[in-house]
């Protein structure tokens, strides 16, 4: 139920979701309430895991084989986003600078978007659901672009941007380490625009378009990294990914 | 069969270690959260959507439990288990042929560990989308984020560690990656591999660092992450900053009504 502490539809400064509810306000004690919301909870999980457990075995391949390199040869599902980087781009930036990088404008995130407007609050106002799925379609859009094109861009003998722009007298450099930055720094700064311009967006709601940018690009790359890289590493169907992968049964 | 229970519940024993009644009234249920270690995490009361499943989805509990499954499951794998690179791959061969439950736990030890780092990162998902990330909780959140960093290493240092084909040449992919690090490549390799290649001296760092150094670093990051949670004001709620006076007296009055 509503209470009077609610605004009157239409006097907003905003569109903020402000409505407070009279049961969000009432206190409950933790002891039974939450107590056994977690206990359920632990035993929904172990018991998952335990079936999983049961009906699943971990896999266990042949003894290490230093000489018997498996191919694929893939890191865990976790790490497969970057080991999918790795093939557009040079290894220290794929490997080394994104994850930092990534991993430090994460952190600075409460940092940057400072107000504390919108504190517990799913999405924080009605523009906040369209800016995350917008943010997430326009991501996966130039991410499976680009891994397109670096797969199929005929560059003389091979394939791909960094080998095309080489082919055209390009400096090394300039195809593995500038021309990827400008990619990764373009795509987030466009979408920041769009939203801004399209939605007048505020500092949270560019934000979500922020987050929604790195979490679409980390399950698109994962899930291609996983999914539909076969034999050395080329872009196939996951019905043609051998599976244990030759040298490793 | 009640009279047992009245005899063993009244026994000083008993009474040491639980030192209220069973919670039934008002008074009791907040004694036993001030009185008992684990449930001191919390406090006595949360708001009501605090509780609500669609708020937090209970992903960083989830992630917690997975946690301490891991210890358990982790603890039992080491009775076994030699980390030397002759012995790596048997001992995994022993345990699933011949210890009791031992190829069951195994599994549950993998399945869990890929379940914690998707509960974590599931969980900073929520609480980015809550905008729970929020002065006073923006440290917390950087907490966070070395947690994640810490549950991927956690993860990703056991996988060497039963000295299959996958074991080894996942562990070969992420020193390429981290031998690519600029102008330290060369250095970051050799720590990571204690020498030139995969071998026994990389099994013993990893088994090392998996068994020890990154759960104790897990353990202190979850102890102060959990601390700042109550310390930043328990779990988020909405708070009303921008609005006029008026109407956060209202809430004010209100939320005093009702938890009278």
């Amino acid at each position: 139920m509503a209470t009077e502490v609610q605004r009157p539809a239409g006097e907003g400064k905003d569109d903020l979701l402000r409505t407070v509810d009279e049961k969000d306000l009432k206190p409950v004690h933790v002891w039974p309430n939450l107590v056994s919301i977690e206990l359920i909870g632990a035993l929904t999980i172990t018991l998952l895991l335990s079936l999983m457990a049961i009906f699943v075995a971990a896999p266990f391949y042949r003894m290490a084989d230093p000489e018997l390199t498996p191919n694929p040869s893939k890191a865990p599902w976790y790490f497969l986003g970057l080991q999918e980087l790795l093939l557009h781009m040079h290894p220290a930036l794929a490997g080394v600078v994104v994850p930092t990088a990534v991993l430090v404008l994460l952190g600075a995130i409460p940092y940057i978007d400072r107000s504390k407007k919108g504190t517990g609050i799913w999405f924080y106002s009605k523009k906040g659901v369209p800016i995350a799925v917008f943010s997430a379609i326009y991501t996966t859009i130039w991410n499976v672009g680009l891994i397109l094109v670096d797969e199929y861009l005929p560059a003389g003998g091979a394939n791909g941007i960094a080998p095309w722009l080489k082919m055209h007298g390009f400096p090394d450099a300039f195809a593995e380490i500038f021309v990827p930055i400008a990619f990764m720094t373009f795509i987030p700064f466009s979408l920041w625009t769009i939203v801004k311009r399209r939605w007048q967006a505020d500092m949270r709601e560019c934000m979500i378009a922020m987050y929604s940018f790195f979490l679409a690009s980390f399950i698109v790359l994962t899930i291609i990294g996983t999914a539909f890289r076969g034999e050395g590493m080329a872009l196939s169907w996951p019905w043609d990914i051998p599976y244990p992968p030759h040298g490793k049964e | 069969m009640s009279r047992l229970w009245r005899y063993i519940t009244s026994s000083r024993l008993w009474k040491s270690i639980y030192r209220n009644p069973y919670p039934r009234d008002k008074r009791s249920r907040a004694m036993v959260i001030l009185n008992s270690l684990a449930l001191h995490l919390h406090p006595v009361r949360v708001p009501k959507r605090a509780t609500r499943i669609t708020y937090t989805w209970g992903l960083g509990g989830l992630a917690t439990w997975c946690f301490v499954l891991l210890t358990l499951t982790g603890v039992f794998l080491m009775w076994y288990y030699i980390p030397t690179t002759q012995d790596a791959y048997w001992t995994i061969v022993q345990l699933q042929t011949e210890v009791t439950f031992g190829a069951f736990l195994r599994n549950l030890h993998r399945w869990a560990a890929h379940a914690m780092v998707l509960a974590v990162l599931a969980h900073m998902t929520r609480v980015f989308y809550t905008g729970a990330y929020k002065p006073p909780r923006d440290f917390n959140w950087v907490i966070g984020v070395a947690l994640l960093l810490v549950t991927c290493l956690l993860s990703f240092s056991g996988y060497l560690l039963p000295w299959d084909q996958l074991a080894y040449w996942a562990i070969a992919v992420g020193m390429e990656m981290g031998g690519a690090t600029p102008f330290i490549g060369k250095q970051v390799r050799m720590a990571l591999l204690g020498g030139f290649e995969i071998g026994q001296q990389t099994l013993i760092r990893w088994y090392t660092l998996h068994v020890i150094f990154l759960p104790l670093a897990c353990i202190l990051l979850m102890a102060t992450h959990f601390w700042r949670v109550r310390k930043d004001g328990n779990i988020s709620t909405p708070v009303y900053e921008d609005d006029d006076e008026e109407t956060l007296r209202a809430v004010e009055a209100r939320r005093q009504q009702l938890a009278e």
